[in-house]
């Protein structure tokens, strides 16, 4: 499975999937009634799904519904339900309701990389694949039966809204879409693919799911569309300046991973199931184990000896798991925060940095929610979790606190002591203050914690500390820079380092950076059988 | 058009030219109507190389992100992406609706002061390029360009205090 992204491999994904109607019909014998319906009826559902429509879609540069579920799917194994249900017979005194098989939605199964997925693709060509009760019970049964059968779900979005001939009957059938999700969150892995608008109420059933894909320029995603922005607050904005890709992807970090097309984010998604387990009962798919060497004295060379330089995070990264695995998500949000999956040793672990490189790696409202969301994904899917550790503290400033600081940075406490994963921290350079507590602490209930050479954890920086405990000294002294100059390096060397900390307990061990993935590989080893007992509880109440 | 036999794929380079080539990759390729013998390795010790006319050349790929790829072949660099027949069709008719972005500013992200500028006035730069260094948090932050285009004016100088959202500098968006 590995490389699945190489393009001589996966670029050719066999023939185009099709529906029932491929059974070779002059084996048949068509005399009987029964017969000859079937075989008209699957001539129709043929004829409904004809290339004109096909070029409908491909002209906005989007795939059809069936170009999409062959792409995902392994060749030959996806098998739909539902293909020939009609929408609801409603009476139509407004607007009109094409009669179609199908109703706008296909449903089924099949086998990505040989594994059992379960999936819906809304057809934009029928009825502009707005929602009606019969696609909404699709859904629904598709969803139930992913459920049941303990296997991830994918929803393909390119759909209109609801139908609004339907009327309410529509707005029950988005109702039970989103119990259905909220029931199975945690349980199975729920997955949206946004491939053309999702609007108005249609935005919650993927907002609840685990993650989101977006297609550049052809997706969208808002509660409100451009002509009611213009007519309630008149002003002018286009789709994508409103809920595009790229807004979503770096400004309400609605989107976790977005493409450039409808390939290669279908190829992406295959990738990241592969980093998944099936249920919450299962552990992710093993690779094989990979040669990444154990020891890499590279890693010596990474953070700089000026504590007020940054450095890239992910090229520490990229040294510590397996070779090529980082699979980085929300990588345009809040990027002061580097989340992921990534293996070692063929094992999935989720992956948690703060990014000196980006605002100094501090912990804002953004980070703490982008954080704390993937912590408790990796924990309620067995998945465990390493911290790498530079964080100089909470963003300070009014703009921050008065925007909730306190609440947001409060999830990402909640999660990381609230997970029974094995919780594994490494700390690089800074750990200080309440940002120290929060990146899983071992009083927080880290399992181990490692430092290097090159940590300094305190209650703050040098400067600010010094500033504090010698303020009269400071004042009163002839040159204050130069008394400040000696006291900041007393700090350092007799508080602000990783020894008090180890001697104290207070982590497990300081260790020589080049020996990072040893220890975290032995570390995984040990927790391999963690249990933790947890209270009896409906459940806790975390701050939202 | 059945999109799902792909035969064959077409890497586009950043200056807008061309290459087709046949999937499965074979050992020979055509350019122009001759054929050349060209063969990739790639070994732990040496990297990656090619290997034409007996001469050996080595390729580093330089950043390598979704379809989009940077190399360098010989000490030059090359950027292009990866197209299948359908993805460059795709990739022609969003090219028409797409809109301009035009003017961007790009806006401190958080207090703090400027320690050095890279950019100047009518310099080009590419996204993710060093624009200034804005020391914020006790540590020096790039603060990179979002967008391919050229710098219209540097609003701050060295050594001067910005507030969040200041506008440091102002691009425009390259053509095209």
């Amino acid at each position: 499975m590995e490389d699945i992204l190489e393009p001589s491999q996966e670029r050719n994904p066999g023939k185009l999937w099709s529906p029932s109607f491929i059974i070779k019909l002059n084996r048949m014998d068509l005399s009987g009634k029964n017969y000859k319906d079937f075989i008209d009826r699957n001539e129709a559902l043929k004829k409904q799904y004809s290339p004109e429509r096909a070029e409908k879609q491909h002209s906005k540069g989007k795939l059809t519904a069936h170009e999409r579920i062959s792409l995902l799917f392994d060749p030959g194994t996806f098998e739909e339900i539902d293909a020939f249900v009609t929408p609801a017979d409603t009476p139509v005194e407004f607007g009109k309701v094409e009669k179609t098989y199908g109703d706008g939605v296909i449903v089924g199964h099949g086998k990505i990389n040989g594994r059992l997925v379960f999936a819906y693709a809304q057809d934009f060509t029928i009825m502009g694949g707005s929602l009606g009760y019969v696609h909404s019970k699709k859904i629904a049964k598709i969803q139930e039966m992913a459920l049941k059968m303990g296997s991830p779900i994918i929803g393909m979005m390119d759909s209109g809204g609801a139908r609004i001939q339907e009327g309410v009957a529509s707005l029950s059938g988005y109702a039970s879409i989103f119990q259905n999700i909220i029931q199975s969150s945690g349980i199975i892995p729920q997955i949206s693919l946004i491939m053309g608008p999702a609007a108005g109420g249609a935005v919650y059933s993927p907002a609840l799911t685990d993650f989101v894909f977006m297609v550049n320029q052809t997706s969208y995603m808002f509660v409100t569309g451009p002509n009611v922005v213009k007519e309630v607050l008149n002003e002018d904005v286009t789709s994508d300046q409103l809920g595009g890709a790229e807004v979503h992807a770096t400004k309400s970090g609605v989107a976790h991973l977005i493409y450039d097309d409808e390939e290669n984010t279908i190829l992406a998604l295959k990738k990241f199931l592969s980093y998944l387990p099936s249920n919450n009962v299962e552990n992710p798919p093993v690779l094989q184990e990979d040669a990444t060497p154990d020891i890499n004295e590279k890693l010596r060379e990474i953070v700089p000896d000026d504590p007020n330089k940054p450095y890239d995070v992910k090229e520490v990264i990229n040294l510590l798991v397996d070779r090529n695995s980082f699979f980085e998500i929300s990588e345009l949000f809040a990027p002061n925060l580097v989340i992921g999956f990534a293996r070692i040793k063929g094992k999935t672990v989720g992956i948690v940095a703060n990014q000196p490189k980006v605002l100094a790696g501090v912990l804002d409202i953004d980070s703490s929610d982008k954080g704390a969301r993937f912590i408790r994904f990796c924990d309620a899917f067995n998945i465990p979790l390493i911290t790498l550790e530079d964080v100089p503290g909470f963003l300070p400033g009014y703009e921050q606190e008065h925007k909730g600081i306190i609440r947001h940075g409060a999830k990402m406490l909640f999660a990381y002591s609230e997970a029974t994963v094995p919780k594994i921290t490494v700390i690089l350079r800074k750990a200080y203050g309440g940002a120290f507590i929060v990146m899983n602490s071992k009083s927080l209930g880290g399992d181990f914690s490692f430092a290097w050479p090159t940590a300094e954890i305190a209650v703050m920086g040098p400067d600010g500390a010094v500033a504090i405990l010698y303020r009269k000294e400071l004042a009163e002294a002839k040159d204050p820079d130069k008394l400040k100059a000696e006291l900041v390096k007393k700090y350092r060397d007799k508080i602000a380092n990783p020894f008090i900390a180890d001697e104290s307990g207070y982590i497990d061990e300081v260790i020589d950076p080049a020996v990072t993935r040893k220890k975290i590989v032995s570390a995984l080893n040990a927790l391999s059988n963690k249990w933790v007992k947890v209270p009896a509880r409906k459940h806790g109440n975390m701050p939202l | 058009m059945n999109m799902m036999n792909i035969e064959k794929l077409i890497a586009v380079s950043s200056s807008g030219k061309d290459f087709e080539f046949e999937m499965p990759l074979k050992d020979k390729i055509v350019i122009q109507g001759e054929e050349y013998d060209i063969k990739l390795y790639y070994t732990e010790e040496s990297g990656l190389y090619l290997v034409w006319n007996g001469k050996k050349y080595p390729v580093e790929i330089v950043k390598s992100k979704q379809n989009k790829y940077e190399i360098l072949f010989n000490s030059i660099s090359y950027s292009f992406t990866i197209e299948t027949p359908f993805s460059l069709q795709r990739m022609k008719v969003l090219k028409v609706n797409k809109p301009s972005v035009g003017n961007i500013s790009v806006k401190a992200p958080m207090p703090g002061k400027i320690v050095d500028i890279i950019c100047q006035k009518g310099s080009k730069v590419s996204r993710g390029e060093p624009l200034l260094i804005l020391e914020a948090m006790k540590m020096e932050n790039e603060i990179l360009s979002p967008i391919d285009g050229t710098v219209l004016s540097v609003s701050v100088s060295k050594d001067s205090t910005v507030m969040k959202d200041d506008i440091l500098v102002e691009i425009e968006e390259k053509k095209g």
